[in-house]
């Protein structure tokens, strides 16, 4: 069972509507007949639990009251049960076809905002929280499903059960019929009053049961705390007292239902006794027959009880809009657009770069960068120093138009960054994250990550040698088939970065950038780390963000930046020469060698 | 994620009546309740049956003798019996419904409160979400089965036994016919409740496997979108959710197949009424009213077979959670109270660890022949590397773990005849993630003693160097800190645990210093606050800046168990060896780390760490 492919082709944006409930029929295009098709079912059903009523009245009058039958048992018996294969039949149908809408719909939706939501923009991910996101994304959807699977069929069937089982009492007696609904708008009005409250009641009691959870879950985390403090039974006594609110809360919500119930079932149960009473004199003053009260009899019973659960399901189909809006906003936002841009796809790039009086400001406004200039020739290696803040890797993000600048032109291979697809560009560029983000697949799925075609195991050993991580894998039970992360290993910080070298060195990229934070390993592993960055570095222009001077010695060019802006720049020699920051950074290093020269010396 | 993935846990108990015996006993305390209910219910379908009965007499003694006033009277009775019977459905509901909350309620507590007494090696092999799915799932399902499911099976039955009384009363032939359907409506039932419900647990599964993958996709979007990897993505969350599209249309389409089987089952049996009482109505054997009451019994035997149906297939799932419950519900402590254990009244004085050893898993010892004296006020150093068993040093003294050989003495007496309380209550512990509560500030640091005054908070808030950013919150000590403490910083977080610990007056201090980076200033806030605690305390810190290395009476480097070195800053420095690497590297970068050139005053330096003292 798989939906169709134009069905999944559709595009959810056009469910951007003013009016919800034409952005609500949108969602479930490709489905509108099977939709149709699932009322139109449920009708036929129902017209056939009616017409059971109404062969019942027929054999009753024919064998009991008058005696005239025409039509003989057996072939009554098969009516009743072709009646019953009939109306279940049509129901199972129209519950399929509901189930298909709504599955289908909501699969369709969910595949639409996982891509929208990888492709929404870098600021977009910035401001928006991640439990946020993903609720929307899950429970927020399951409403929605919720609604087209349940709430609008449930409502319809009890729609088309009222008014199929009145007409037919209306043909029977008009004054019967109107007699038998006094009550129904009472019944719907109460329900949805109650339901209102109880969904009210409800939420109490949720928020009151995470409230516990969350109790509950601190206090196992903190497990160490408690017992450290030896506070058991404070703990049990906080517990406790929510613990106990929450049982008061589900008091007082069993207290709505268990009045709400029985007060219904007076007021339906008297509406029927009203019509049994009715149809009874008119059937003994000759009105109706026998058989004609009976079917009535029956059939009132549909028109009256499940009106009570039309409440409910009106009281969830409003949270279920409530949801259609929220999963709206994500949908409403503009997907960055990654194959905009007018340079080929195929060009081979040389890697040269050019920033020319380049600025860059958040959307509030806030400056990040100002007037950037400098020139990086292909292959080099361009080191940016800086305290946290000074905008080094704000520079750096403009590369893959992770952002794009306000002002001035950067220039690849001469020609303006815009002009090229954001695609084409991350095609090219590879990173090196100061503490990468790693899957929670197997390494070997890791390092291929940003490959699209097949890499052959050669192929990934190869990368994993070079990235010095090799042989750390190897150690694994599993080896490079271990999975990475809670179910799996726990990679250590310079582990994590050496797969993340091997992920890039498969990528191949003209342009590298890296954040450079070795200091968080231990001695043995910092030297393979080196040598691995530098194999990695060979005929790539390279951008390193760096934290210590040691590691950028050697660079082509060196940028130091404080506040937005390069405040030095040059090899570093000539830095060397002149006062400033580098050369105070520099200078501490040989401090810091005095300065322990000195301590051993004095206990010594 | 994690939670889900705990409750859908899989369970292959079968039943077994000792389980079921144990989870009915949960009622007991309750049992008037549960008999309310019972009657209540067991009435509410008797009167069920009755009334289809009456209807019948409407017909037989009222319309087809055409004799209105019995047609009243009868009336007359059917509506009393609804405001009775309105009556015992407040009663069911109210009963049923309360006595479930209170269930919920006594498991969650008893769970809650023998977690309390749980050890820490029962917390390092079981996963918090495991445990949290036993109290809040649980505890939901098992209260669910002893009340309502108990219910729905008493109206069930009652309501087709009664049915059925009626059914003989009317016309026993019809009723034998009836009789036969039963059986085979009950199984065909329970087949297919059984196959929805395992149908919808892989929906379950799937939908927590799809969750997954929107965390992932949205916490690792950055690098996605850096490696260009959106398509491969793509196709990889198109199978999943085409997975889920497949099991939760195959649970719908099950679901709605259900009821229309079941009916049509039954229509089978009404044909036959039809057909037979048909025949006998010449005869004169069955009245129209008896008609229409077999086919309202026959039409509505559907409720209570499908109310069966369900509790019989919900059953082993609740068993299987009453059996996880009380697993839990029967783990013993590992460490607790020995028998004649007292309280000594002080714990201040010297250490001693004799030849311990201890492992967590049993062929992997973590601490080998280890033994240690310490004076009574000493501050030991604990530095190595990760995994060396510092931390098990500590867990050991705590009395969280004890030593699976050798003994621990503290003034001279094995800890073990001391309670457990009168050991924690007197140590003050700082870990290396402090971990806060959701509340506010004050009562955070009103843990570490439960009855101390504003005043002595603020004071030892102070002490520890926290008042002054206390005092910049909005709402100051009444400040909310989040779950977790999450609103906080690192550096806040670590002060405000110091603060507690010094507010609990410890008389052992117990720290395992934060590796993660704070400002300079917070650092010597911490330092400071340190200080105040290590006067008139037995101290083992955890170390990991010099300054704190060097401040300790002795310095002890663990490493694969045992102690590589021990002895003062200056021994150790001169000799040179494992100390010696370990201190020279970290005071590099340490240094690189306070030195901040992009200070704005030009030229000063602050000062270097390591001179300060």
């Amino acid at each position: 069972m798989s939906i169709p492919e134009s069905i999944l082709n559709y595009d959810l944006k056009n469910v951007i509507s003013k009016n919800r409930f034409k952005g609500l029929w949108r969602l479930m295009t490709g489905y509108h007949h099977k939709y149709v098709g699932a009322a139109l079912s449920l009708g036929l059903a129902a017209a056939a639990k009616t017409s059971t009523y109404l062969l019942l009245r027929y054999f009753v009058d024919a064998y009991f009251v008058n005696n005239n039958a025409t039509v003989s048992l057996p072939v009554i018996a098969l009516g009743f049960i072709g009646l019953a294969v009939f109306e279940g039949g049509f129901s199972f149908l129209s519950g399929k076809l509901a189930a298909e809408t709504a599955e289908g719909s909501t699969k369709r939706l969910r595949d639409y905002l996982y891509d929208h939501i990888q492709h929404l923009t870098y600021s977009y991910h910035d401001k928006m929280q991640t439990g946020e996101l993903i609720q929307r994304a899950t429970s927020d959807v399951d409403a929605l499903r919720r609604f087209f699977a349940d709430q609008a069929i449930g409502v319809g069937r009890i729609i088309i059960l009222f008014l199929i089982n009145f007409v037919m009492i209306l043909t029977i007696n008009v004054k019967l019929a109107f007699i038998s609904i006094v009550v129904v708008p009472i019944v719907v009005l109460i329900s949805i009053w109650f339901f209102k409250r109880v969904s009210k009641a409800y939420e109490d009691y949720q928020e009151q049961d995470a409230v516990v959870s969350t109790i509950l879950q601190e206090n196992l985390s903190g497990v160490r705390v408690v017992k450290a403090f030896a506070r058991q039974d404070y703990e049990t006594n906080k517990f406790e007292k929510d613990n106990w609110k929450k049982f008061v809360l589900g008091k007082k919500l069993l207290l709505m239902h268990s009045l709400f119930w029985p007060i219904s079932d007076i007021i339906c149960g008297a509406q029927m006794l009203t019509g049994f009473l009715v149809g009874a004199t008119f059937a003994i003053n000759g009105e109706i027959t026998v058989g004609t009260y009976l079917a009535y009899a029956g059939m009132i019973i549909w028109i009256i009880w499940p009106m009570r659960n039309l409440g409910r399901l009106i009281v969830q189909m409003s949270t279920g809009l409530v949801s259609f809006g929220r999963v709206l906003e994500i949908i409403k936002q503009v997907r960055e657009p990654l194959d905009e841009g007018n340079v080929n796809g195929n060009t081979a790039l040389k890697g040269a770069i050019t920033f020319k009086n380049v600025g860059f400001k958040y959307e509030d406004g806030q400056n990040v960068l100002e007037e950037i200039n400098f020139d990086a020739k292909p292959g080099q290696v361009i080191a940016l120093l800086g305290s946290t803040g000074s905008g080094k890797t704000s520079l750096v993000n403009l590369l893959p138009r992770f952002y794009d600048y306000s002002a001035g032109n950067i220039l690849l291979d001469g020609i303006e960054l815009t002009e090229y697809p954001r695609r084409f560009l991350r095609e090219n560029i590879g990173i090196v994250e100061q503490e990468p983000f790693l899957f929670s697949r197997t390494i070997a799925e890791n390092i291929t990550y940003g490959v699209n075609s097949k890499v052959s195991q050669e192929d990934i050993e190869e990368a994993a040698r070079m990235a010095a991580v090799h042989d750390v894998i190897t150690t694994f039970p599993k080896g490079y088939k271990t999975l990475v992360g809670e179910k799996g290993v726990t990679l250590s910080g310079g582990q994590k970065q050496r797969v993340a070298i091997a992920r890039t060195l498969l990528k191949n990229p003209k342009i590298l950038i890296m954040d450079d934070s070795t200091s968080a390993v231990d001695t043995e592993t910092e030297a393979e780390i080196r040598s691995a960055l530098n194999r990695l570095m060979e005929n790539r222009t390279t951008f390193i963000i760096a934290h210590r001077i040691q590691s950028i010695v050697n660079a082509d060019q060196i940028i130091v930046m404080d506040k937005g802006r390069i405040v030095q720049h040059g090899k570093h020699d000539e830095l060397m020469q002149q006062p400033g920051i580098y050369r105070k950074i520099y200078d501490i290093q040989t401090l810091i060698e005095e300065e322990l020269e000195k301590e051993v010396t004095r206990v010594g | 994620m994690s939670d889900e993935y705990y409750e859908e846990e899989d369970f292959e108990t079968k039943f077994t009546g000792k389980v079921f015996r144990r989870i009915l006993g949960l009622t007991k305390p309750h049992w008037k309740w549960v008999i309310g209910f019972l009657i209540a219910i067991a009435a509410v379908s008797s009167l069920d049956s009755f009334s289809t009965f009456l209807s019948k007499r409407i017909i037989d003694e009222g319309i087809v003798p055409q004799n209105l006033a019995a047609v009243k009277n009868i009336l007359l009775l059917y509506g009393g019996l609804i405001l009775v019977q309105s009556a015992f459905v407040f009663t069911f509901i109210y009963l049923a419904g309360v006595l479930g909350e209170r269930i919920r309620y006594d498991l969650r507590r008893d769970m809650f409160k023998h977690l309390q007494n749980l050890s820490l090696s029962y917390y390092s092999r079981t996963p918090v979400g495991w445990i949290m799915s036993r109290v809040t799932s649980d505890s939901e399902r098992v209260a669910e089965l002893v009340t309502w499911g108990l219910l729905d099976m008493t109206w069930g039955i009652m309501n087709i036994i009664t049915a059925m009384i009626f059914m003989f009363i009317i016309n026993w032939q019809l009723a034998l016919m009836v009789m036969i359907a039963l059986p085979i409506l009950l199984v065909v039932a329970i087949q297919f409740r059984q196959r929805i419900l395992s149908q919808f647990r892989e929906v379950r599964k799937m939908n927590s496997k799809i969750t997954g993958a929107y965390n992932e996709n949205i916490t690792g979007v950055r690098i996605i979108k850096a490696l260009g990897r959106e398509p491969e993505n793509m196709k990889e969350f198109d199978s999943l959710s085409g997975s889920m599209y497949r099991a939760s249309y195959r649970a719908a389409w099950l679901s709605a197949l259900f009821l229309p089987t079941v009916q049509i089952i039954s229509a089978f049996a009404l044909g036959a009424i039809v057909w037979v009482g048909g025949l006998q109505a010449n005869l004169g054997f069955v009245t129209i009213g008896g008609i229409q009451a077999f086919v309202s019994y026959v039409t509505f035997m559907l409720w209570p077979i499908q109310d069966l149906a369900r509790v019989f297939a919900e059953m082993q799932r609740s068993m299987a959670s009453g059996e996880r419950i009380f697993s839990l519900l029967d783990t013993d402590p590992e460490v607790k109270n020995l028998e004649g254990a007292y309280d000594p009244g002080t714990i201040y004085g010297d250490i001693e660890f004799d030849h311990v050893n201890f492992s967590y898993e049993d062929n992997n010892p973590v601490l080998i022949d280890f033994s240690l004296k310490v004076k009574r006020g000493e501050t030991i150093a604990l530095v190595g590397p990760t995994g060396g068993g510092k931390s098990t040093i500590v867990n050991l003294l705590c009395r969280f773990y004890e030593p699976k050989q050798g003994k621990i003495r503290i003034n001279g007496i094995d800890y073990k005849k001391f309670s457990l309380h009168s050991i924690q209550s007197r140590v003050g512990i700082v870990l290396q993630t402090p971990h806060l509560f959701s509340g506010t500030v004050r009562e955070n640091l009103r843990y570490g003693n439960l009855v101390a005054s504003d005043e002595e908070i603020e004071e030892a808030a102070k002490l520890a160097g926290a008042h002054d950013f206390i005092m910049k919150f909005d709402k100051g000590y009444d400040e909310q800190v989040g779950e977790g403490g999450n609103n906080l910083s690192v550096g806040q977080k670590q002060l405000i645990s110091l603060a507690r610990a010094i507010l609990a007056k410890p008389e052992i201090f117990v720290m395992d210093e934060a590796t993660s980076s704070v400002d300079t200033l917070t650092e010597s806030l911490i330092q400071q606050g340190m200080e105040t605690l290590m006067i008139n305390t037995t101290s083992f810190i955890i170390a990991h800046r010099l300054s704190t290395i060097k401040k300790a009476n002795r310095i002890l480097v663990i490493e694969d168990g045992r102690i590589a070195e021990i002895g003062s800053h200056a021994e150790l420095l001169k000799k040179g060896g494992k100390y010696y690497r370990l201190y020279t590297k970290q005071f590099r970068e340490q240094m690189e780390k306070s030195f901040n050139p992009f200070a704005n005053d030009e030229g000063h330096q602050p000062p270097l760490p390591v001179a300060a003292d």
